[in-house]
Parts: C-alpha cells; structure tokens; sequence
C-alpha cells in the first residue's frame, strides 16, 4: 500500500475536477487529484466541443447566459491553445418561429451577451452551406474548446503549483471518524496497487458519478441523474463558425467546428448508469434529419464518429425526472456537513464546460469559508502553461507546424498530421498510457481513417520506444481498434462504411490481425 | 453468336479475369472501370481459403464444408482449380506460384502467420515452418515497417506445423529518395528497380544477417522490374523474402500491372475513369450501360454484361443512413439483409453487412428469388452474397473462379 496525503483531495479529473485542483493549489494547498481513468476520459471527453457565447441560454436560462458570456472570454484568454474563436450564428431556419428572435435579442440584452444581428447575405457569406432559406441571422461569440487540452492545460498548471494528478486511481472507499472525512482509498488501476491519501478536506466533483462517491462518505441519496446525449463528428468542417438553431433549447440544433470535423449535437434523455451509454440508430437519424435543416446535404455527408455523454445534473424535484433539460444547469454545491454531518467534503456538480473555472472557483471560496481561511481565487488572471502567449488555436496550426519539419520528421497519422516526434514525446511523458491516452492529447486515429493506416505505425513506434513490450503492444493495437469501434459502428453508412471496409481489408486480411498470439491477459488500460 | 460484344464493369481481379478469359475465347470485351481494382491494394498473393473459421490447410477440400449460401457452395472447387491454374497461366513473369490446393504460411506486417494459396515468388522464403531462422530487416525511413513487431510476434506464434521459428529485428538507414525521412514504399520499389540503389539496399542488409538466416524485407522490392528481389538475393547473399504492406502495396500493383497490361495488349478496349450511370433493358435482357463522362454520357450496348464492380469497399453496393443496402448500378435484388446489419462487437462474430450482395444461379446470373433477373448478366468478385471475405481470406479465390464461370458460360454460347 503507497501512503500520501495533501491538504485537498479533489475526486475527479474532468473539467470541474482540474477546475479545483488548480484553483486550491493556485491559493496554496498541497493539492492531489484522482481520477479512475485518463484525465478528460468522462463527460469532459465525451461533450459538445462548444464554448458557449451564452446565447443559447439567454432565453430560457439568463444567469447561465450571463456566467458563459463572462467565462467565454476568460477560458479564450487563459487556455489561449485550447480555443478556436470560431464565431457563432444563431439563425431561424424555415421550420422555425419568428417570433422567438424576437424573444432571443430581448434576452440577449438583459442577459450582456454579445449578439449582432446580421444581414442574410452576410450570414451566407460567412457560412456559404446554410440554408438558403433561413428567416434571419444572429452572430455571437460562440467558439470551439478542445476538453482534453483544456483539462490537460489546467493539470499541468496545478502541477507547477505543486499538486499531484494521479491519473487510473479509482476511489474505493473514504474513511470518516468524528464526523469528518480523514482518507481517501484508491486503487491504482494499471498496477494494482492500493493508495491511502490522508485528506484535509476532499472535493467531489465525479460528475455523473459523484452520488457514488458521496455514498461513500456516508452521505446518502445524492441523486446526480445522467442525461444522455449523443454527439456524431462529420468528416470536415461544413461550417466554419458554430451554427445554432434560433429556438427554444432542443436536440439536434448545434453544429460545432472542432479541429478538422464539424460536430453535431445532441440529444437528452435520462440514463440509468453512466457508464453504459446508448447511440441509438433513431437518434443518430435525428441529428442527420437536423443537421440538413441547417445544412443541406448534411444527411449525406460523411459521419465519422459518434460517442455519447452524460450530463451530471443534480435532481430538481420541481420537474420531471425523465426531461433533464429542463433542470437548472447551474452549478450546485452540496455541503455534506449541512446536509449529512460529515465535515471536511463538498460535492460540486451540475454547470458546463465553458463555466468550469467559476464552478471550481465557488466551491473552493465555499471551502475557504468552511476553513475559516480567506484566500483569493487567481485562476482568471493567468493563463495555463503553453497558453502565455495568448495565440488562440487555429486549425491551420498543424499544416504551419508540418511545413517546418516535414523534411526532419514522419507523419504517422496524416489525417491528423500527427508526427512521430509528437507520439514519442507523449508517450515519454505517459509510458503505461494506452493508445486511446495519447489519442486525446494528439488526436491520433480521430480523422477519416479511424485509425486504419496509423494504428499499426504507432504500435510499431511505442515498442521500438521500449517502454512496452511485444505483448503490451499487440494487446494495445487490439485494444485501440476495439474502441474505436465503439464509437464507428452507430454511425456506420455510406462513405464511412465504405472506409471501414478497407480498413477491414487492411487490419483482417493484409495484417490477418484475428490470428496474432493472444496475450494471456487482455489488457484494458 | 460469333464474336459477342461483353461490357465488364470493374478492373479488380473478378473484372481483370473475366476480360481475359472473354478475350481468350474470341469475344470482344470493353471493360469500364471507375477507378482501379483493389487489387494494388491488396497483398498480391491470391488466397482461395484461409479460415473457416479454422485454420484451412487444404482449402479446395474445405469448399464443400461452408454453409450453403456461401458463394463457394455455387462455385465449386473444380473452378476454383480451374481459375487459379489459368491466373497462373496469364499473369506472367512467373509472378504467382504456388497451387490451389494446398495453403502456405507467410508472415503480415504485424507479424502474424497468414495462409494463402498463390504468392509471389519473392515472398515464399518466408514459409513460417518449425525451426525456420528470420531477421526482419526494414529501412528506419519506411514507416509502414516495423521490424520489432513482425519479429517480436512471428518468435512467440505457435506455428500452424506445431513448431516455434527464430525471428530477430534489425533496420537500417537509408531513405527511398536522398534525405527524405519519410519515404513510402512505392519511393523504394521505385528506387529499387534501379541497379544502383540496389547495390546501396544490399550493402546496408548484408551486414545485418548472420549464417543461416532467411531475411524477411517490407513488399517493396521492385515494381517494374521482376527480377529485382531475385538480383538483390544474390547481393546480400542469403535468401530473402518479402512481407506486404498496408496499401499502396507493390506486390499487389505488380499483379494488377500485369493483368491491365495483358489486356491492352490483347486489344480489349479500356475505358478508366468512367462510372456506369445507368442503363437499358427489354424485359429480361440488358441493352446497354451508360457512362457518365466529363460533360456527357455514352452509352455502350453489348451482348452480355459481367457485373463486377465489387462491393462496399469499391462503392458498388451501398448502404445510407436509414440502414437501406443497395446496388448502386443496376439496382439489383440483394439477399443477407436481416437486421441487425452491424453490430457493436468490434472482435465477435463477423459483422453481417458486408455478406450482403447478390445471389447467383450457376452460371452467375443474378437471381431473384428464383428467377434470373437479366438472362445476360453475370455477377462476379465482391458482389456476390454470402462471403465474409475478409475474415475467411476467401476473396481472391471467389473472384477469381466466379469471373471463369461467368466468361466461359457467356462463351459457351447461354449469353
Ligand atoms: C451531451 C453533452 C454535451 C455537452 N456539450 C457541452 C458544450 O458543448 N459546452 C459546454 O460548455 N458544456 C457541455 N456539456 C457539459 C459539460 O460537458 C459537462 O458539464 C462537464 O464536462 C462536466 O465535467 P465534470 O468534470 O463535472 O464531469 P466529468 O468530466 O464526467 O468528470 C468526472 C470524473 O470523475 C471520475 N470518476 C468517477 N468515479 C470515480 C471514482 N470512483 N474514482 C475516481 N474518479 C472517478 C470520472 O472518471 C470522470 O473523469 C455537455 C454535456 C453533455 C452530456
Ligand atoms: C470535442 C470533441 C471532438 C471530437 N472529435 C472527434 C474526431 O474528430 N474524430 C473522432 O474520431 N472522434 C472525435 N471525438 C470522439 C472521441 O474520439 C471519443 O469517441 C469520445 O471522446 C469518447 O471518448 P473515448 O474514446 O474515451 O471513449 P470510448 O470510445 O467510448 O472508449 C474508449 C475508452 O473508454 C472506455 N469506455 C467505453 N465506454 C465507456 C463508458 N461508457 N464509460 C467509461 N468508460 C468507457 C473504454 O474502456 C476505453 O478505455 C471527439 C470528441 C469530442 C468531445
């Protein structure tokens, strides 16, 4: 058994999570965050990609709209390298009433959201792909946000303050006496091992999962209910600024340009176990049927990836349970020490990705208090390591950066011009990381391909490394198609469905894959 | 009919033998082909039956023990015998040896033992037999190579005889093309056919191999001239082998090359780049296909047709996001469409959809139900229903004798 401790323990390493930890180690705590998988591997991993403008809530959730407006230009400044500044546009598509813009402005300049109404003809020269019969425009500050850099950003930030993030520790259990949390137990995941962290105070902000943990302290009945939604990546960016549908919050009514892929979004219904999340072929057809309303031809488009998120949002007894949308998608603290008599654990969930700072910004200050130790939250005024320079992320970045060492370096991913310099360097830093680690941090098998030329290249590049051996590295390469999988079968039509069955050829016939040596323990992280 | 007019629509190794076969018995043949075949794609071996779903040694004995509706159960082994003795025969330069009969055990990229029935020459050094001594040698700038994981997997496989083989990696420096650090395998085929480069290739392997060791090299030994891995063996001084690579793959465009230029030379008439856009019938009999060309429309009429444009890989059948498979050239009935088409067990049973094509009678006219659909239409390759092609290694050997039935059926007079 490995014994730590730290004044903090934050459970969690999703948005909220890395959120906190920065924010106490940034005020001085010796800080230690545990996550069970990979950092950004839960709802952080699997969202919308949107840093929202606020528009989206001005009508029907104004103090929402209001914290996004507001932390929309911090998280640009301080995670400069995570944000694309996109642009966004709101716009009334034929099927849609007039009558709601009217609304929307309104609620825009209550709210202090940046809107500007603008002509169609400009709207079209910004996104030549709309519908050409759309009623009217709106363009807003909308931009798009890389989670997994983001987190990783403001990890390495409470790092350089001192905070530890162990990454694959699973909380098993916590330890309270006198009616305070004393230990938090992990499980290390990729040894075995069991961790004891002796904790001053402890933060939940396990998302979805945070009632499990609660329980864990002896805190009952903390109802986190996942609303599920589903999100499907398209081959290229149809729109280069983020295209929102001008009603009332609904499904299907985002299209997002992230990196290469334009990303179309969501769903909402409730989910028993966020750990076992549905993409249901209806719901698939859905948001194709949505995204032609906003860009013709959408349906046929090719689709490359679909994956499925949880919304952790505390239960509101004042609105159905099976209609999560419709519950406050504020944050909410739970102060156990009020509501259950354990001292020392805060649980944070419910909010957004865009407003992650500000969430871990009030419970931290709401730790502070409970501390009787005032201590002022400075994570608005410094920017992330790699983001000082401000420069925000463009698209472009990887082909300028490819057109200085391309004649010094192999591309082995060329969907995502990915290099092999970029491979060794990450999995230098993670040496027991799985292929699917280090696909977050480079985006490694995310293009057209799914991973079809580059998978095999970078099973052979991680063993001639030496930090895994032959097994591990087939083991690995199994794995990572197997995954990928997860997230191609729902999506599986047309032009995608064609590429799959070439990478079939290539994986099943040319490589004969099925038949390589089974290791004698499957490896799953 | 005296000399039938036969339109072959695709240039994969179904379209390539059926034209070949038609030509040979005097029919006048205009192959249409959107773009090339798969087979410079594929590994350029020719596989008859590799898996089903056990290992297959003896894969023409093996035929008659698929379930019914498996496209081999309608072929048969006699022309699958038939097909591969007569590919021997066409493809020249001694490219494929090997017998129909009996499958051999290569090594893949990633090092596993794979069986095929036909291979090049160049590549059947590398028999994966009990007590066989590899080293697995590959240039640093050649990416799709990766010697430590060909070496480290073929070393801890239990061979197919029972017995274990000695493999070791080793690599070396030397780009495709001057200071390129990235240099494909096309690049080094290319360089390869070069005598000079050669003298290079060999000088930096020899001192990598010790006594007694065969040297499995990447597929990438020669493109245009045949004899270059056989100049390069005598160079390095040990026996050598190669190992396919993922596409583009150079063995496979040596087969493809040499079926296309086999055609061209017997005066087929070769139209690439033009995808078939519709077409004409009476009843029961095709007219003509149209093709759809830069800025106009032809249309070509025939006497007999061969459907043999593949299958989803090629774009020939298709299947939209409501789950509807279709033909997408003649909108042919399809059979193997019980949902659930896909499923979410990436490493479970094989995934349905892609046994889905047409069925055939016996002499390859597409059926429906149990009538013939156009009596002068065959199918052939990668369209036919039944088949997990990649997972049996049954592709090859599919097309190859489905295209031999539909060419001598469509000579025999029943056009
Ligand atoms: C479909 C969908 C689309 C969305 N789109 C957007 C958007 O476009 N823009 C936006 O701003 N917001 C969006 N959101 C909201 C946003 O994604 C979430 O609010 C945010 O990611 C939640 O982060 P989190 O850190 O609270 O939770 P999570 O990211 O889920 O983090 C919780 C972590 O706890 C860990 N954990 C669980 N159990 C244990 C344990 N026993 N031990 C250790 N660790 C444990 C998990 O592994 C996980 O990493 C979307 C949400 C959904 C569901
Ligand atoms: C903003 C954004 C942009 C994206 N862009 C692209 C893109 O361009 N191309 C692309 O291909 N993909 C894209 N994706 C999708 C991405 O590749 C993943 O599919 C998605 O983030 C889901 O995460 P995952 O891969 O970790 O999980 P999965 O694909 O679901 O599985 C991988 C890992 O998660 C574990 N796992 C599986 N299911 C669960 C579960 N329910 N709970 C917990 N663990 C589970 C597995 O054991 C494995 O370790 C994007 C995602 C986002 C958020």
């Amino acid at each position: 058994m490995r014994r730590l401790s730290a004044d903090v323990v934050v459970i969690g390493g999703g948005a909220t999570g890395a959120g906190v930890v920065r924010d106490v180690a940034m005020r001085g705590y010796s800080a230690i965050l545990v996550d069970r998988a990979d950092l950004a591997q839960g709802t952080t991993g699997r969202y919308h990609g949107l840093l929202h403008s606020g528009g989206r809530y001005v009508v029907s959730d104004p103090r929402s709209a209001t914290e996004c407006a507001e932390e929309n230009a911090i998280v640009t400044r301080i995670h400069a390298d995570a944000v694309e500044r996109t642009g966004g546009l709101f716009v009334v598509t034929p099927a849609d009433d007039l009558e709601f813009s009217d609304r929307f402005l309104r609620g825009a300049i209550d709210t202090k959201v940046p809107v500007e109404e603008i002509s169609l003809a400009e709207a079209f020269k910004r996104e030549p792909r709309l519908n050409p019969g759309i009623q009217r425009a709106f363009a807003v500050q909308d931009g798009s946000v890389d989670g997994w850099q983001m987190v990783w950003g403001a990890a390495n930030s409470a790092k350089n303050y001192g905070a530890q993030i162990l990454t694959y520790h699973e909380v098993v259990k916590i330890d309270t006496a006198d009616g305070a949390v004393k230990a938090v137990h992990c499980v290390d995941r990729k040894t075995g091992e069991d961790v004891a962290i002796e904790a001053g105070f402890v933060i939940n902000a396990a998302g979805a999962w945070s009632g499990r943990i609660a329980a864990m302290a002896d805190c009952p009945d903390v109802e986190v209910v996942p609303g599920r939604g589903i999100m499907i990546a398209m081959n290229h960016r149809l729109v280069n600024h983020v295209v929102n549908r001008c009603v009332y919050p609904a499904d299907g009514d985002i299209i997002v340009p992230v990196h290469t892929v334009c990303i179309i979004g969501t769903t909402d219904v409730k989910a028993d176990d966020p750990d076992h999340l549905s993409i249901p072929r209806d719901e698939v057809q859905k948001m194709l049927d949505d995204g032609d309303l906003l860009v013709p031809g959408f349906r046929e488009a090719r689709a490359v990836h679909a994956w499925a998120g949880a919304r952790p949002l505390v239960k509101d007894a004042r609105v159905s349970a099976t209609d999560t949308r419709h519950m406050s998608r504020g944050m909410s603290v739970l102060d156990h020490a009020e509501r259950d008599g354990v001292k020392g654990l805060l649980t944070i969930t419910g909010g957004k990705l865009t407003t992650y700072r500000l969430m871990a910004e009030h419970v931290v200050d709401q730790m502070c208090e409970q501390l009787g130790d005032p201590r002022p939250c400075r994570t608005a005024d410094e920017a992330v390591p790699k983001s000082e320079s401000g420069a925000n992320y463009l698209v472009t970045h990887r082909l300028g950066e490819r057109e200085h060492d391309r004649l010094d370096d192999q591309v082995l991913c060329e969907c995502e011009l990915m290099t092999k310099k970029m491979f060794v360097e990450a999995l230098d830093e993670q040496p027991r990381g799985s292929f699917d680690d280090l696909r977050r941090q480079l985006r490694l098998g995310m293009g057209p391909c799914q991973g079809g030329f580059c998978s095999m290249r970078a099973t052979g590049v991680a063993l001639e490394t030496g930090h895994i051996d032959i097994d591990r590295a087939t083991e690995l390469l199994r794995l990572f198609l197997k995954n990928r999988w997860i997230g191609l079968w729902p999506i599986l039509h047309g032009e995608q469905l064609r590429q799959t069955a070439l990478d079939n050829w290539m994986f099943h016939s040319t490589l004969n894959i099925d038949h390589l040596p089974e290791s004698t323990q499957e490896v799953a992280l | 009919m005296s000399t039938p007019h036969v339109v072959v629509i695709g240039s994969g190794l179904a379209g390539l033998t059926a034209a070949h076969r038609l030509m040979a018995g005097g029919a006048r043949v205009t192959l249409v082909t959107k773009g090339l075949g798969g087979l410079q794609l594929s590994q350029g071996t020719i596989d008859v039956l590799g898996y089903a779903p056990g290992r297959v040694e003896r894969p023409l004995e093996s035929l008659a023990s698929l379930p019914a509706e498996h496209p081999y159960r309608t072929i048969g082994a006699e022309a699958v015998a038939t097909a591969l003795g007569y590919l021997t025969d066409v493809v020249v330069d001694d490219l494929l040896a090997g017998e129909a009969a009996q499958n051999v055990w290569l090594p893949t990229a990633v090092g596993a033992v794979r069986p095929t029935a036909l291979a090049q020459p160049s590549m059947l050094g590398g028999q994966c037999v009990r007590g066989a001594r590899f080293v697995i040698v590959g240039p640093k700038q050649l990416k799709d190579f990766h010697p430590a994981l060909i070496a480290g997997n073929l070393a801890r496989t239990d061979l197919p005889d029972g017995g274990r083989l000695d493999a070791r990696p080793a690599s070396f420096d030397l780009p495709g093309r001057d200071h390129e650090v990235d240099s494909s395998g096309l690049t080094y085929a290319r360089a390869l056919d070069d005598p000079a480069f050669r003298a290079r290739f060999a000088a930096a392997v020899k001192p990598l191999v010790e006594p007694g060791e065969s040297v499995g090299l990447p597929g990438i030994l020669g493109l245009k001239d045949r004899n270059a891995w056989r100049a390069l063996q005598d160079l390095i001084g040990h026996p050598i082998f190669e190992i396919p690579l993922p596409p583009p793959s150079v063995p496979g465009m040596r087969l493809n090359e040499t079926l296309t230029n086999g055609l061209k030379a017997a005066r087929a008439r070769f139209i690439l780049g033009s995808k078939v856009v519709g077409f004409a019938a009476d009843g029961d009999v095709l007219r003509s296909v149209t093709l759809g060309e830069a800025g106009r429309q032809v249309v070509i009429a025939a006497d007999a047709f061969v459907l043999a444009a593949g299958g989803f890989e090629s774009g020939a059948l298709d299947m939209d996001s409501y789950g509807v498979v279709t033909d997408t050239i003649f909108g042919l009935p399809l059979v193997g469409l019980d949902a659930p088409l896909i499923h979410g067990d990436y490493w479970g049973a094989a995934q349905p959809v892609f046994a889905a094509g047409v069925a055939v009678d016996s002499s390859m006219r597409v059926l429906d139900g149990d009538r013939v659909v156009y009596a002068n239409l065959r199918a052939a390759g990668g369209v036919l229903a039944g088949a997990q092609r990649w997972q049996e290694l049954s592709g090859d050997g599919i097309a190859a004798a489905s295209a031999v039935i539909a060419a001598d059926s469509i000579l025999g007079g029943r056009a």
